[in-house]
């Protein structure tokens, strides 16, 4: 009897646990937080489901949340939740209230809201603009859009034309030439009207939600319904930080031998060592330090991070900036921007070689691969301390942070490190029987 | 005034005696060593006309360095604190003018000389690996020598507080190991899984980093080895009031650990 009910138990959990194996990943319905968070550089766009307790953003700079009811369904692969906001989409009314120290120190309304992208759709630089000046800059957009399409139905027109204008021309060539016309004919050639340049910039439709600009700090947050009752579920805790170290540049370093393998040298610490010949190309950046664990929760809340680690934000490439290889005080060259060809090359060598971008590569219609510091380390040079600095172009004024030193290393020399492990043996063995020999005189 | 001539008339003793004797040197081989064979990996692991950026190269070395100099100190303090203690040479020497204070200072003040001379050789090492390999001796190293001798106080304080506990030599060894390898172990092993990446730690390793993260917390204002990178981290952020910081921290916890030993001592006499 025993075993009989010992094997339906067992059979019974086997059957439950497959059917859980088996089953598809549950969907249920959730309050989200739809967040456009600033991460230093640009802003990014997340969501916070019900399972992440706490939001984090950037300190003194807007942010943007949104309390959206959501499909959230979980994705094994990924080991994350994802929203089916295709599917369900819905707005909460309300206000957002902003608790520390269990006082609420901010309640917000939902706020127009804009992303301008003063380099157009594609450009990371993005700057947000709020109420009167949202619309303002998307009027602004749609004003340059349509001008464009104005410009372009002109274009379309004038291709037209254009085209009518070169047939036109061909006949009467053709004509006079089986008229028996010899030597220069002397009609005009119709002129192929030029593109025009679509609008610069980008800026996203105005949309709503609550701007969050707070000092750094540990906060709470929750919706306040137009009832007065607090949303069940919308209560989370919010981190506001801000950057460890900023104001100062790292860079992004191009190995010649491995130009798709970039390296970031961007703690002022850290130290360029190189082996023989190196052909490196610098791209320098302004940089800001953040913590990991926060930085990365900032541009997805389920991300996971370190609290232990930092890291370093580029936030924007430096412009108009020349940069000093140089050694001790001492300046060995002053390295200028300029625009690289990376060409292929058949065959089983390296594969490529990295050019000098000119006008003949232009003509062929090609466009410059990288633009970067060119920087050559030669076999010659004498095996020591060289420094990478970059400086402003207009007045040549360091730039803060911005050096760093390049160790060309000695690398056939190190079997001999253990030789040097010996020392203190030797410091050692005299020292003992100089005693010995002390006490026995 | 009495008790500070007797402290350092037992510390020159103590200290003569480690510095004519062959296992200190020994040591500072071993450390050396292990040095060598990381500074040798790094530079092998440098391609021909290739790159490598990272920190200072030489500051992990002389983190090893650092421990196996301070665990060979303290453990030879501990052995000679339960050695003089069984053989009764302690209690003699208290019906003397030696008190618990002057014994337990002298022994700290040795250790601590002792280690610094050891950084002195250090330092001249790294000089000669310098000149050998062109690694940088830079002033970001200097800067970790110096706080290396606070991060040795540290340790040493740590290390008379855990023997000032024990009687017989074989249980200060025993529990010396076992309690500093247990520190060690936790902040290598948490800095290890610290280097992996989420995707590449599998759900029960993820658990375990979550677990060693509480239990390194938990450490890391008793364990001198969190002081140690701690002290070394802030010479890499080049912060120099955080730099203080941490001479203050090791200073404090130093006092705090050799008056704990000598409170501790006096109450539990010098009998084995």
């Amino acid at each position: 009897m025993i075993r009989r009910i010992a094997f339906s138990v067992l059979l019974g959990v086997s059957f439950v646990f497959g059917s859980l194996a088996f089953a598809q990943p549950p969907m249920r319905e959730q309050l989200v937080y739809s967040l456009t968070s600033f991460n230093g550089s640009t802003y990014s766009k997340s969501f916070a489901p019900q399972s992440e307790d706490i939001i984090y953003f950037v300190a003194n700079v807007n942010n943007i949340i949104v309390p959206r009811k959501t499909i959230v369904y979980y994705w094994p692969i990924t080991r994350r939740y994802m929203a089916g906001f295709s599917t369900l989409n819905e707005g909460v009314p309300g206000q957002l209230e902003i608790l520390q120290g269990g006082k609420v120190v901010a309640t917000l309304r939902e706020q127009k809201y804009v992303l301008y992208y003063p380099e157009g759709y594609w450009s990371e630089k993005a700057v947000m603009y709020l109420d009167e000046e949202a619309d303002a800059c998307y009027d602004k957009y749609k004003k340059a859009v349509d001008e464009f399409n104005k410009k372009l139905k002109a274009y379309y027109e004038a291709m037209q034309r254009y085209r009518e204008e070169l047939n036109r021309f061909f006949e009467e060539v053709r004509r006079r030439r089986e008229a028996g016309e010899t030597g220069p004919l002397n009609i005009p050639v119709p002129k192929e009207p030029s593109p025009p340049d679509f609008v610069e910039f980008y800026a996203s439709e105005p949309a709503s939600g609550f701007v969050v600009n707070l000092p750094p700090g540990h906060y709470e947050l929750r919706i306040r319904l137009d009832d007065g009752t607090i949303l069940e579920g919308s209560e989370k805790k919010l981190v506001v930080f801000t950057s460890r170290r900023r104001g100062g540049v790292g860079y992004e370093i191009i190995p010649g031998n491995r130009w798709t393998k970039r390296e970031n040298c961007d703690d002022p610490s850290w130290i360029i060592h190189a082996v023989g010949k190196n052909e490196l190309y610098f791209n320098p950046f302004t940089q800001e330090e953040y913590n990991e664990l926060y930085h990365n929760k900032l541009q997805d809340p389920q991300n996971i991070g370190r609290i232990e680690r930092w890291k370093w934000v580029h936030v924007d490439p430096v412009k108009n900036a020349t940069v000093l290889l140089g050694r001790g005080k001492e300046i060995l060259k002053a390295v200028t921007k300029a625009p690289y060809f990376v060409k292929q090359i058949p065959g089983p060598e390296l594969g490529y070689e990295i050019v000098e971008y000119d006008e003949e590569l232009k003509k062929k219609g090609y466009k410059p691969t990288f633009e970067s510091f060119k920087v050559l380390l030669d076999p010659s040079l004498p095996k020591a301390s060289y420094t990478i600095q970059a400086v402003a172009g207009e007045n040549q004024a360091p730039l803060p942070e911005s050096e760093r030193t390049i160790q060309l290393l000695r690398k056939e020399n190190s079997t001999y490190l253990y030789v040097l492990a010996l020392l203190p043996i030797v410091v050692g063995i005299v020292v003992v029987l100089g005693r010995r020999a002390k006490i026995e005189a | 005034m009495r008790s500070f001539r007797v402290m350092m008339t037992l510390f020159k003793r103590d200290f003569l005696y480690s510095l004519y004797s062959l296992g200190y040197y020994i040591a500072l081989f071993a450390s050396f060593v292990v040095s060598s064979f990381i500074l040798k990996n790094f530079l092998d692991s440098i391609g021909e006309e290739d790159i490598l950026v990272s920190a200072y190269p030489l500051n992990y070395p002389l983190y090893i360095t650092l421990i196996i100099i301070s665990l060979y100190l303290v453990i030879l303090s501990g052995v000679s604190i339960s050695r003089e203690r069984e053989q009764g040479t302690l209690e003699v020497l208290f019906y003397g003018p030696v008190t618990s204070g002057s014994f337990l200072w002298g022994k700290y003040l040795k250790d601590l000389c002792l280690g610094i001379v050891a950084l002195g050789f250090t330092a001249l090492y790294f000089g000669l690996v310098s000149v050998l390999t062109n690694i940088g001796f830079t002033v970001g190293l200097v800067k970790a020598l110096v706080m290396g001798v606070f991060l040795l106080s540290c340790i040493v304080s740590f290390g008379l507080f855990i023997s000032s506990l024990t009687g017989r030599i074989r249980s200060s060894v025993l529990t010396l190991v076992a309690v500093l390898g247990a520190f060690l172990a936790i902040q290598f092993a948490y800095n290890a899984l610290l280097g992996f990446e989420k995707e590449s730690l599998s759900v029960p390793l993820l658990y375990v980093r979550q677990a060693m993260s509480y239990v390194f917390r938990g450490i890391s204002w008793i364990s001198p080895f969190a002081y140690l990178s701690r002290g070394l981290d802030s010479v890499v952020l080049e912060n120099p009031f955080l730099y203080a910081t941490h001479i203050v921290y090791a200073l404090v916890y130093s006092l705090i650990f050799v008056f704990l030993s000598v409170y501790v001592m006096t109450k539990r006499g010098v009998k084995a």
